[in-house]
């Protein structure tokens, strides 16, 4: 157990870039990713914002390289982002037969079934959408890259809801601990659906205008899409292979606030152990975390109760957080990753990404998210949040290499 | 990791035969005529308060009943932490949200199909209900599904941190979601049933669904019923692979084919798919006494758990069900260890090394 698993590697795309470069070049420019829907056939398509990748389905399968047909939205987003974390840790096709692949997927591929879901169940009906009948589930689009990109060591996917993709790191993490592997690309994509606008919006959990995370007069969240992968890998496979660290996974935490179906507790009991335990297992104290990149979804319990939480851990001296969905929309499954990546990034280029829309700080818990785009800022250890349905709680530590 | 102790503390099963109550060892197989073998399910009330149950669709009360029972059939206090795995979820959830949305036109949705379509629901029930608030996950991949939420559980018990895990699964088949899967083949076109499932030699299997859940612990307690010692996962692998995955998986936990009382095999009496199971006990073990299961349950993601539950009883019986009897001509003394090898659709390809305790 004693090795430290490492960040060697990092790729996504969301909808404010198609690479690590863009994506940070966006979130300091402060530019978002809110928009409407241009792939989306639904009724709220001029009414709830969401945070779309810019390209068709079409397109994407050319940015990935593989025929359309047969690839739903959900995969070609994964492996578009594979392919840069791939890129970006030196990996070569010789390294895939010894690789682990750990996905996560709320949804799989319902973006093309919902489409065709009728003429699936109609005997009557034949055509090319009978290649999409068994991409719904969530294991279609992991075994699509691993098998595009030649992944066959371990293959797994996990379904936490909005924690997913950080639960996949953890998995991860432990599977190289454990010296199953040592290699393991963890991750999630997320497409966006008719499906999940309208549970959300059933929920009554999205809001009309841009997210305001953390903001007094907050009013739900905005959906989004995109997905993002990191390459972990042993101390000992980054000797073997001399790979360059982007930073240390040197913390996490899975806890559950068994309270209820989908809402969180008053008091972010959950998000409170989660944090405090990643933070222990990191061996850093509370005043070591100069940033969170919290879950912030901007709906009104989530943010008091990490709000909440926050102040129980940090007591008066919280450090800078901000919740970057303001640019990325709510991605759910990849969520964990996308924002484990823009931890990285805040520790590489020393700076914490702005909390956009906040105005007035919330009643019920009196925090202040960073609103500035703040360089050269001493970055080291960084918490990044994940909460889902269910009580799933998540938290990372992300450490500067040392 | 494997070489630390796994032990069944407790399990249940809800399947297509009477695992659940009734004497399943003594009674003879449950038998169908049509193609999908459909779970026998128990009275809920004894296990869910009725204002609960009232809300909750059927693969919900399935999971969360067989994960209490199973806690129930341990003797132990709450788990440390849950481990589920699904390769679909609440079907039945998933095609009313998607109807609604169409049938509605997207107006004054009842989010309760969606948030219960969440592969994690079940999770979220058994937390709620058995107040544990550790380490929580579901894995959702076909037929690696339970196998990864196995090791997950094996992983966590080997940290040294928890002395329970909850691990287990939940599957459900609908009629719609059985006509998808006969459009690509998955199913045996002529009415085929469980009773003749290994006599046709044609392609496509039987359909089954159902939740099967285990108390693992880190110490043999007085109910404990077997020992997991391994299990490994070989995913798409080629004929060689398969065969040097068996000869590592045996050298890893020091034991010879000789060693290994019975072999239970996944095989579905799908003509494009058996061969694997064929060409693999053949080359090597052709002598050990072998019994299928998927008679017993039909095919579905998660059928390697009834395999590993099944596995489970007849170390602890000393015994096959009477229902296996027939395909074991000579049965063995005494049950020591067992090894299962499943595969599903040819993909995901597991083996289970169980162990008499």
């Amino acid at each position: 157990m004693a090795e430290r698993v490492f960040i060697t590697g990092m790729g996504l795309i969301t909808a404010i870039g198609d690479n690590v470069m863009e994506n940070l070049r966006s979130l300091r420019l402060q530019q978002a990713g809110i928009g409407y829907t241009r792939h989306i056939d639904t009724i709220h398509k001029e009414v709830l914002p969401v945070a779309e990748v810019r390209h068709s389905t079409e397109q994407l399968a050319v940015m990935a390289g593989v025929p359309v047909l047969g690839y739903t939205r959900t995969t070609l987003l994964g492996l578009i982002a594979m392919k840069e974390a791939l890129q970006s840790a030196g990996l070569t096709e010789a390294d895939m037969p010894g690789t682990g692949l750990v996905n996560a997927s709320t949804v799989g591929g319902m973006c093309d079934t919902e489409k065709v879901y009728y003429d699936i169940i109609d005997p009557n009906k034949h055509g090319e959408f009978l290649d999409y009948i068994d991409t719904l589930d969530c294991a279609d689009c992991t075994q699509r890259i691993a098998d595009t990109v030649g992944i066959g060591a371990h293959i797994a996917t996990i379904s936490t809801a909005c924690s997913s993709s950080a639960n996949a790191l953890m998995y991860g993490a432990r599977l190289i601990k454990h010296g199953m592997l040592d290699t393991a690309i963890c991750g999630g994509t997320e497409a966006l659906t008719r499906f999940t606008i309208n549970g959300f919006n059933s929920l009554k959990n999205i809001d009309k205008a841009h997210c305001k995370p953390f903001d007094q007069h907050r009013n739900g969240l905005n959906l989004g899409e995109g997905a993002a992968y990191l390459v972990l890998e042993s101390e000992s496979q980054v000797k073997r292979r001399g790979a360059v660290v982007l930073a240390e996974l040197s913390g996490y935490c899975n806890a559950n606030e068994a309270f209820h179906p989908t809402a969180p507790s008053p008091e972010g009991d959950g998000a409170y152990a989660a944090m405090k335990n990643a933070l222990a297992m990191s061996g850093r104290s509370v005043d070591e975390v100069q940033y969170i990149n919290v879950h912030g979804t901007a709906t009104l319990n989530n943010d008091a109760s990490e709000g909440k939480a926050l102040l129980r851990l940090f007591g008066d001296k919280v450090p800078m957080f901000s919740s970057t969905k303001p640019f990325t929309g709510h991605t759910l499954a990849a969520a964990g990753a996308i924002e484990a990546i823009f931890s990285v990034l805040a520790i590489r280029e020393q700076v914490v990404f702005p909390n956009l829309n906040f105005s007035e700080k919330m009643e019920e818990a009196g925090v202040t998210p960073e609103t500035r785009l703040l360089e050269q800022y001493p970055v080291t250890n960084v918490i990044s949040n994940s909460f889902g349905f269910g009580g799933n709680n998540a938290s990372l530590v992300i450490s500067k290499y040392e | 990791m494997s070489n630390n102790r796994c032990y069944i503390q407790g399990s249940a099963a809800i399947s297509a035969q009477p695992t659940f109550e009734g004497d399943f060892f003594s009674l003879p197989m449950i038998v169908t005529e049509a193609n999908n073998l459909v779970a026998v399910e128990p009275d809920y009330k004894a296990f869910i308060p009725p204002n609960s149950l009232r809300r909750m669709s059927r693969l919900l009360k399935m999971g969360l009943t067989a994960a209490l029972k199973a806690v129930q059939n341990s003797g132990q206090p709450s788990p440390d932490v849950i481990i589920t795995g699904t390769g679909k979820g609440s079907l039945s959830d998933t095609e009313k949200f998607i109807r609604d949305i169409v049938e509605y036109q997207e107006r004054a949705l009842n989010p309760t199909p969606f948030i219960q379509s969440t592969y994690n629901s079940v999770n979220g029930l058994i937390a709620l209900q058995q107040k544990s608030t550790g380490y929580n996950n579901t894995f959702v991949h076909r037929g690696f599904s339970f196998e990864n939420a196995l090791l997950d559980s094996m992983l966590q018990l080997a940290e040294g941190e928890v002395k329970r895990t909850l691990t287990g699964c939940f599957e459900e088949m609908t009629a719609e979601h059985f006509y998808i899967k006969s459009r690509i083949g998955f199913w045996k076109e002529a009415d085929t049933g469980n009773a003749q499932l290994f006599d046709r030699n044609t392609p496509g299997s039987i359909s089954g669904e159902g939740s099967t859940f285990f108390m693992l612990g880190d110490e043999r307690t007085e109910n404990t019923e077997a020992c997991i010692k391994g299990m490994k996962m070989l995913y798409k692998p080629s004929a060689e692979a398969l065969e040097r995955g068996l000869k590592d998986f045996l050298d890893k936990h020091d034991v010879g084919i000789g060693d290994i009382d019975l072999v239970i095999s996944g095989r579905n009496g799908d003509a494009n798919t058996d061969h694997y199971y064929r060409i693999l006990f053949s080359a090597n073990c052709p002598a050990t006494p072998e019994v299928p299961f998927k008679q017993l349950c039909g095919e579905h993601d998660t059928a390697g758990a009834f395999a590993v539950w099944l596995a489970a009883q007849i170390l602890k019986q000393q015994q096959l069900p009477v229902s296996l009897q027939a395909f074991v001509a000579n049965p063995p003394k005494a049950f020591r260890r067992i090894l299962i090898y499943n595969h599903f659709i040819g993909e995901q390809h597991t083996f289970f090394l169980l162990e008499h305790v």
